[in-house]
């Protein structure tokens, strides 16, 4: 078990989402240790995934990657990838954190990205870290790894180690910053969103990824189940969200993130008709109702106030039926879509480490932590306190990282 | 003649099954700065990294060229590993030849080895003649001057106060407190806005490092940061302030809907900022009231959204149902902005306690019925499609926050950026309240229009990034690159050629160059503030004379690699 040297000042942040990152940073940038933990293979988090950035329209990567590559290179910044958080309890001038690190049998300071071991593998077990990853490097998937040592015998550099183990590592720690962003919500338990029943019903992240134009499809709009273009696409907001049988609240994000989608999907292909089934169009923010109106006069979306009844394939063909009430003509409509886009069943993603019978952090019923009443830490930011977009996560990021600074300032006096 | 060593990575032959590196090799000896090229396996091992830095360092190359993956692969950590064998940073050169040549033209490998050979032969043109601009680098002042003391700047002084700074905070009005003062309660969590003010009013008053000075006016800023020099005026007193950084919270201003709604003719027609006056100071019940959102806000004239109006108008409605059950309360609305959870279910509770929501097209307003007297408000409801009359004795005008008129006038100043409305412009979304000068932070709604709570929450926000910036106790001029490791230079000047046109200073985005008078001469030069400078060479295109150069990228190299390329 590796320990590291306590030192009084140091915060451990969980997420190393957009609200972590600039967290660390703030807090590094004054002098502090931090310490990162992440549970996916890279920094970045959901806003890594996403292809462009509402309102500037920029790619979402470019501003990150140069905060990630700061992050990495800075002297009082470690990052643990592929760990999370098993246990956190007080201790004498803080908190004691054990934090499980998962392997990765490719050395990622190794890796040179060349693809031999992907070519070699004969069960696909080996894939890149992330679409956009710095510097880029694959991983093994172990699940799917049948150990055939096959990638080891191509891999130029002697990277591969099929044997790493997990590491347990146990830091002393004097803040805890929660920053666990948020995850999708399976919406299979409601029956109305045909989740599952037709390949080209998919989430919005789902969607993200599909049309990303470093993706899979180089940003070409095309079926999931026939490869053909489509020719109307149904963007659902709020499935699942504002709803009383799932999650209640607002996922904030959604109605910008529908608008950029459709009008991607306009500018790369104006023949595709694409339509946003909304509640309230929610564009609040810097420049976020004008985005809307531009995006709606150029590339003429259409909007329809109503929250579909049932989204079904249509029997004998590839197209999805949509049926919905247009509230605001009051008339009821069946409409033929060939991709359906859902969005909004974004929930927060807490750490949720059995504590002795207690989960950490504590949780509002909707999942949101609840630093009033966490036992740990007065401190998170991001998507897990409260539905934020990237703006929104930087400066409570920030924000959070003073209280932090403070905390420590006022905690100095009292031991003197 | 500089001598440059060139050095052509393999990369496991990732790059040589397309690249001949040995017939770029051949070529490169046309070359006459290239005093040798060698062909490597791989550079990211720590073990070549270490052989190929001591060959530099025994050779006494003066630069090196290495063409190998991009800094997007691992051609960064190929530099950081050379310069930390010792290898001069300065002196080395990246060019990418695997990513950008070999992977990308894997189909054409006659092409790609043209395009490596090319990009290389530029890169050693571009690095046997490029000079080296000198760093400077300064003590910063551990002031922070914040304009405005709404929820935003208070927050943002008490912060920087706590965290061990000397706060100089300005207002134009005579006391701190902002909007706030004149809210009854502030959402979501109902608080009484003069008790939530309190503390940080106390902390203004009574701690030492912060200064308040009301009635002021910002009327010079020059500097840069980590030390500007500020004049401004308050209560009719001049005075000046070396602070190292800025907080801009100047706020906004409520719109008054003046030819809307029949605003200002009759009594009970008011904006939502009067309601809560009456709100604070009275506790008479109001029978039936009617909110109408969107009074001015998401029209043509004012595209925009004002965030804080949907919220108001509820905490508002609420307030009325409390105080007397009885009471009728509607609020007449477009889209109902309550995003999130916590405003969601505040939404939610006030249909709870019977405010009624009523939606209306922004094609179909709703008419104010009544002479001298409101009576009621007619409205086509888009969800029944119907007409209501809703009774009312009070409508509520929902208008939206309009910048600080002095938002252009601090940003001529000061060389930041507005919004076509008159709003601060950030960097970009992942950098919110960072601006284009350095050392100069936005907040609250004079960047766009918050709730006092994200108001407070931006000010602390801002605070924070002032400390990152102060708290080293120095900053380099090269450290204000936006791209980590990179130095770009700055600007400098020939004062032999300089013959002080001031094209520079028109053109300069950042205001780094200025005319300084030679009073010997008769004449002016240009001189280049290094720590506003980011090097974007715009001053070097407008130069008549060449006097003019950013070092890293002077004329005698492009002019090189233009003609190596072509």
């Amino acid at each position: 078990m590796n320990s590291k040297r306590h030192n009084d000042t140091s915060a451990l942040i969980v997420g190393g989402g957009v609200a972590g990152i600039v967290a660390a940073l703030d807090l590094a940038e004054t002098g502090r240790d931090v310490y990162l933990v992440e549970q996916g293979a890279c920094l970045g988090g959901q806003v890594a995934r996403l292809d462009k950035l509402y309102p500037t329209d920029h790619c979402a990567f470019c501003p990150l990657w140069t905060d990630i590559k700061k992050v990495q290179r800075h002297p009082k910044i470690t990052v643990y990838c592929r760990s999370t958080v098993q246990a956190i309890a007080k201790e004498e001038g803080g908190y004691r954190a054990l934090i499980g690190e998962k392997p990765n049998s490719i050395d990622e300071g190794l890796c040179v990205f060349c693809g031999r071991c992907r070519e070699a593998c004969p069960e696909d077990a080996v894939r890149p870290v992330g679409e956009h990853v710095y510097p880029p490097s694959y991983l093994i998937d172990p699940d799917t790894c049948t150990r055939c040592e096959d990638c080891i015998t191509v891999c130029p550099t002697g990277a591969i180690d099929l044997d790493r183990s997990a590491v347990e590592i146990s830091l002393l720690i004097s803040e805890v910053i929660w920053a666990t962003g948020f995850g999708e919500v399976d919406l299979s338990p409601l029956p109305e969103f045909g989740v599952g029943s037709h390949p080209d019903i998919m989430t919005s992240l789902e969607f993200e990824e599909w049309t990303a134009e470093a993706g899979l499809n180089r940003g070409k709009i095309v079926q999931k189940s026939t490869g053909e273009v489509p020719r109307a696409i149904a963007f659902i907001q709020c499935a699942g969200a504002r709803d009383m049988r799932m999650l209640p609240y607002c996922s904030s994000v959604c109605c910008m993130h529908a608008i950029k989608q459709a009008q991607w999907v306009k500018r790369r292909n104006p023949e595709i008709a694409c339509y946003i089934f909304y509640t309230d169009l929610r564009t609040v923010g810097r420049d976020y109702y004008e985005y809307s109106l531009r995006e709606l006069r150029d590339s003429p979306i259409m909007l329809v106030r109503g929250r579909p009844g049932l989204i079904h394939p249509l029997p004998s063909t590839d197209a999805i039926a949509v049926k919905y009430e247009n509230t605001e003509t009051q008339k009821r409509e069946i409409a033929r879509f060939d991709m359906v886009v859902l969005n909004g069943n974004l929930r927060p993603s807490a750490v949720r480490t059995a504590d002795g019978g207690h989960s950490i952090p504590s949780c509002s019923k909707e999942g949101f932590v609840d630093v009033k009443t966490d036992k740990i830490s007065r401190f998170a930011c991001g998507f897990t306190l409260e539905p934020a977009d990237v703006a929104e996560s930087s400066i409570q990021a920030s924000s959070v990282a003073a209280r932090v600074s403070i905390e420590r300032k006022v905690k100095n006096r009292t031991h003197d | 003649m500089t001598d440059v060593r060139v050095y052509l990575c393999r990369c496991f032959s990732e790059v040589d099954r397309t690249v001949d590196l040995e017939r770029i090799q051949e070529r490169l000896l046309q070359n006459a700065s290239v005093a040798s090229s060698t062909i490597v396996d791989s550079l990211c091992l720590d073990s070549d990294i270490q052989r190929v830095a001591a060959e530099i360092k025994e050779s006494g190359a003066e630069r090196v060229v290495i063409a190998a993956c991009s800094t997007m692969g691992r051609g960064d950590s190929v530099i950081e590993g050379l310069a930390e064998e010792g290898v001069d940073r300065f002196a080395i050169h990246l060019i990418d030849i695997r990513e950008g040549c070999a992977w990308i033209h894997q189909d054409e490998p006659e092409g790609a080895t043209f395009k490596a050979w090319n990009l290389i032969d530029m890169g050693v043109s571009l690095v046997a003649k490029k000079d080296r601009s000198d760093d400077v680098t300064i003590r910063v002042r551990p002031e922070v001057l914040i304009i405005g003391a709404g929820p935003a700047g208070l927050a943002a002084a008490v912060m920087v106060a706590k965290l061990g700074y000397t706060v100089h905070c300005l207002d134009r009005a005579a006391h701190p407190g902002g909007m706030l003062r004149f809210i009854s309660r502030s959402y979501p969590n109902d608080e009484d806005a003069v008790l939530k003010l309190a503390p940080y009013l106390d902390e203004i008053h009574n701690n030492a490092r912060i200064a308040f000075y009301p009635q002021a006016r910002v009327e010079t800023v020059t500097g840069f940061a980590g030390n500007f020099t500020v004049r401004f005026s308050s209560g009719g007193q001049e005075r000046w302030i070396r602070p190292g950084a800025i907080i801009i919270a100047t706020g906004a201003m409520v719109y008054l809907p003046h030819g809307l709604y029949r605003y200002g003719e009759t009594q009970n027609i008011i904006t939502q900022m009067e309601l809560e006056r009456r709100l604070q100071s009275e506790s008479d019940s109001i029978q039936n009231a009617v909110f109408v959102q969107c009074v001015g806000a998401r029209i043509p004239e004012r595209p925009y959204c004002s965030t804080i109006c949907c919220p108001a108008s509820i905490k508002n409605a609420m307030r009325i149902v409390e105080k007397n059950p009885d009471a009728r309360v509607s609020i007449v609305h477009r889209d109902i902005m309550m995003p999130g959870s916590i405003l969601e279910d505040y939404y939610r509770r006030a249909m709870l306690q019977g405010v009624q929501f009523v939606r209306y097209r922004d094609d179909m307003l709703p008419a104010i019925k009544g002479y001298e007297q409101v009576r009621a408000v007619e409205v086509h409801d888009s969800i029944t499609g119907t007409t209501r009359v809703l009774d009312a004795d009070l409508v509520v005008l929902s208008t939206p926050l309009v910048p600080n008129p002095d938002n252009r006038y601090l940003a001529d100043m000061l060389g930041l950026q507005c919004d076509r409305y008159g709003f601060f412009r950030e960097i970009y979304p992942l950098h919110p309240l960072e601006t284009r000068m350095e050392g100069i932070f936005i907040c609250g709604s004079a960047r766009w229009p918050v709730s006092s709570d994200q108001a407070i929450v931006q000010g602390e926000a801002a605070a924070m990034k002032v400390i990152s910036l102060l708290g080293k106790g120095e900053v380099a001029a090269s450290s204000f690159s936006r791209v980590p490791g990179q130095k770009f230079g700055h600007a400098t000047v020939n004062p032999d050629r300089c013959t002080g046109c001031g094209n520079c200073v028109a053109v300069c985005p950042f205001d780094a160059c200025t005319l300084q008078e030679i009073e010997e001469k008769y004449t002016y030069i240009s001189r280049v503030n290094k720590m506003r400078c980011k090097a974007c060479g715009n001053c070097v295109a407008v130069c008549l004379n060449g006097a003019m150069q950013v070092p890293e990228h002077n004329y005698r190299a492009v002019v090189e690699m233009i003609k190596r390329a072509f």
